[in-house]
């Protein structure tokens, strides 16, 4: 682990862009989240670390509300964006999700052209009014997620032809071309080679001058090497919150301790 | 490691027979499976040669028994249209051409073929009167149809193709011959005779018969006559309804219930009553369509439109099954993406799930119709029967409501006629069904491999 470079990355804003409080998930009878109260930071990244089947993705997808297309999941709790709850009944969760982007575990770009894919987001929600503004954010967007050099002459070739770490990329692309707030990953690396990793945790510290980020992540060393904060999560539980330097080498709970030392996980 | 004996003295670990054995010999145990394994593939390999087999035979006997249907026996006749007896007042005004009646021709007729037979040489102890036989009994209505549309014809002698009688359609292409007439009153050992010398004479040939593709059925004295075009178009028209309303339906229906419908107890109810109807015998679905399209709406019978209501009805099962296990098929990724950029649940299915559930939705769609170009039962039952396919309808509009069957109908109503020369035409005309039903599943298959899934 780069200890080194933990500290040198100790967060310097500390405005809070999403207030969880007292969160509990129900999956139909399993009780998947029990109140997990976290504050996320804006322009910062915040790692969720923790075993399989801790919630930590469940968590993730409360904050945007994918977790309204399952059926069996029931929420409860309150969870705020700059102070307004996105359950409150007047909010519409395709206007939030617009403001809190997602990205997936498996690249899942649409079976359209890179140029689609990414201008599909500020199509839908009007953010261009000409061909050549839309031209303008898709390049933009593909600029930023660092695809632009490798897909500028392949616009119009499917997404789908790209290699995993490239539709990673593309994916991230998409979701920032709608300028959202939040950028919430969802093991954003995990199916992709070391190289494309490095490519993907690159650009999660370049867009975090921007974006609230929240990554979840299966490798320590993944939050270790991106996050500013990181939240540990066992069986349900936020266990432990803090400045990811001080949960690597300073963990106060020994869940904790077991889980970053490899003894448990 | 543990310092165990390792010949099982100890009686730790039990002692099999385990005997050393080179890889290079097979043991019994291995030596049984492979056999078994032989066996089953054997089994499989017979089972599919049966199958190929009947397949061969049903196909065989098809084309055996149908392809006569496309040939038909012609005959050129020189008739005198004597104004004496078609219009002795010599006004040739098409109404009064039509007071005659066919029997009116009867005698022209008669004089031309005695007339063509003395031509040929042949003695024959036939008197005139028995030789209309040889001639098909709508030969006068056709002559009458030209001299009405072709007033001028009149008091010339004009050359016609007219059909023979299907007993010599028969005898030329072999179904019948000297010994079976032994029994048949409608055509004598005699008659043949003059065939014989007739088709030496070029008087009387097989040609391609276009009519029974294009033409109408005739009624039960007059199959030399009978085509299948109208039943075809019956059958256009039932489609065009089935595809106009099962398609929009089914794949709404298939829509809601797969993307937006709650799960609970009545659409699952709905779900169990879909998977049911489709296994509904069809007559019901025609019993169904009388009642309720006929009896209670007020439709007109035998007409079309009804038929396709009530296929509609039977293909829509079919869609809606097939529809929802294609938009089951798209991985849910795909929606996770689109609702993850913020679309919502409905532009997430438009512009995303359903363009990747296309090609199953059409492949469903084109079999489903297919089994719809199929069914009779239903028919039958709202008045669709084979001879009311007997007239063009009028218009294009008119092709949904004037009376008219399809071409399953019109095969079995053949089926079911005394005459063998109908029994041919049944063939025939299935396989100008299948001829259909091929292209259709064809479509099917090309649409399945040009919208492939791409992701």
């Amino acid at each position: 682990m780069n200890d080194m470079r933990l500290f040198e990355r100790a967060a310097t804003v500390d405005e809070v862009k999403i207030r969880a409080k007292d969160v509990n998930v129900h999956y139909g009878i399993a009780h998947a989240l029990k109140d997990v109260s976290v504050d996320i930071g804006d322009r910062l990244v915040t790692a969720f670390i923790g075993p399989s089947g801790c919630g930590k993705s469940t968590f993730l997808r409360c904050l945007n509300r994918m977790n309204d297309t399952i059926a069996a999941a029931r929420v409860t709790g309150a969870i705020e964006l700059d102070g307004q709850d996105i359950y409150d009944r007047r909010v519409d969760p395709v206007q939030l999700r617009a403001k809190v982007g997602m990205v997936f575990q498996k690249p899942n770009p649409f079976p359209k052209s890179i140029y689609e894919n990414v201008a599909y987001g500020p199509r839908i929600h009007g953010l261009a009014r000409t061909r050549a503004e839309l031209d303008e954010i898709v390049e933009k967007a593909l600029r930023r997620a660092a695809l632009w050099n490798e897909a500028k002459d392949r616009l119009q070739s499917p997404g789908t032809g790209l290699s995993g770490g490239q539709q990673q990329r593309l994916c991230i692309a998409r979701a920032i071309a709608t300028e959202p707030e939040v950028l919430l990953m969802d093991e954003p690396a995990s199916a992709l080679d070391p190289i494309a990793t490095a490519q993907i945790e690159e650009l999660i510290d370049e867009l975090r001058q921007t974006y609230s980020v929240v990554i979840v992540t299966h490798s320590m060393q993944q939050a270790a090497r991106v996050s500013q904060r990181t939240a540990f999560f066992h069986l349900g539980h936020l266990v432990e919150y803090g400045e990811t330097g001080d949960i690597f080498t300073n963990p106060r709970d020994p869940r904790t301790e077991s889980y970053i030392s490899g003894r448990i996980g | 490691m543990t310092d165990l004996p390792l010949n099982g003295a100890a009686g730790a670990i039990p002692d099999f027979p385990r005997p050393a054995r080179s890889i290079l010999e097979t043991d019994a145990r291995t030596r049984a499976r492979n056999r078994a394994e032989a066996r089953f593939r054997a089994y499989g390999l017979a089972a599919l040669l049966v199958g190929l087999f009947f397949l061969v035979l049903l196909l065989g006997s098809i084309l055996w028994n149908g392809m006569g249907a496309f040939m038909q026996t012609r005959m050129t006749l020189e008739v005198e249209l004597l104004e004496s007896e078609l219009d002795p007042e010599g006004t040739r005004d098409p109404a009064v051409l039509a007071e005659t009646s066919t029997f009116g021709y009867g005698d022209l007729i008669e004089a031309a073929l005695v007339r063509t037979v003395a031509a040929t040489g042949v003695q024959t102890g036939l008197e005139a009167g028995d030789l209309d036989d040889l001639l098909s009994s709508g030969t006068a209505a056709r002559i009458r149809d030209a001299v009405i549309a072709d007033p001028s014809l009149v008091g010339q002698t004009v050359t016609f193709d007219v059909l023979p009688s299907s007993r010599v359609d028969g005898y030329i292409k072999g179904r019948v011959t000297r010994e079976s007439l032994a029994n048949d009153k409608n055509l004598s050992p005699e008659h043949l005779d003059i065939v014989d010398a007739l088709v030496a004479q070029g008087t009387l040939d097989r040609g391609f018969n276009l009519s029974f593709i294009t033409g109408a059925d005739a009624s039960e004295k007059r199959p030399e006559e009978a085509g299948i075009g109208v039943a075809m178009i019956g059958s256009f028209y039932m489609m065009l309804v089935v595809l106009g309303l099962s398609l929009p339906i089914g794949v709404a229906a298939s829509i809601y219930l797969e993307e937006f419908a709650p799960k609970n107890r009545f659409t699952d109810l709905i779900e169990v009553n879909i998977a049911n109807l489709a296994a509904v015998p069809s007559i019901v679905y025609g019993i169904l369509g009388l009642a309720v399209f006929i009896q209670f709406a007020g439709l007109p019978q035998s007409a079309p439109l009804v038929g396709g209501l009530v296929l509609t009805l039977l293909t829509l099962p079919t869609i809606i099954i097939a529809t929802r296990a294609s938009l089951r098929a798209v991985p849910p990724s795909i929606r996770d993406a689109a609702l993850g950029v913020g679309a919502s649940k409905m532009q997430a299915v438009f512009h995303h799930v359903l363009p990747l559930a296309v090609p199953g939705i059409m492949t469903g769609t084109i079999i489903g119709m297919a089994h719809a170009l199929g069914e009779t039962a239903p028919l039958l039952l709202i008045g669709m029967v084979g001879f009311v396919a007997s007239n063009y309808p009028g218009g294009v509009l008119d092709g949904f409501t004037s009376p008219n069957s399809a071409m399953p109908a019109q095969i079995y109503e053949w089926a079911k006629r005394a005459d063998p020369a109908f029994y041919e035409r049944a063939w025939g005309g299935i396989i100008v069904l299948l001829v259909f039903l091929l292209v259709m599943n064809l479509m099917a298959v090309l649409v399945r491999r040009r919208f492939e899934r791409r992701w």
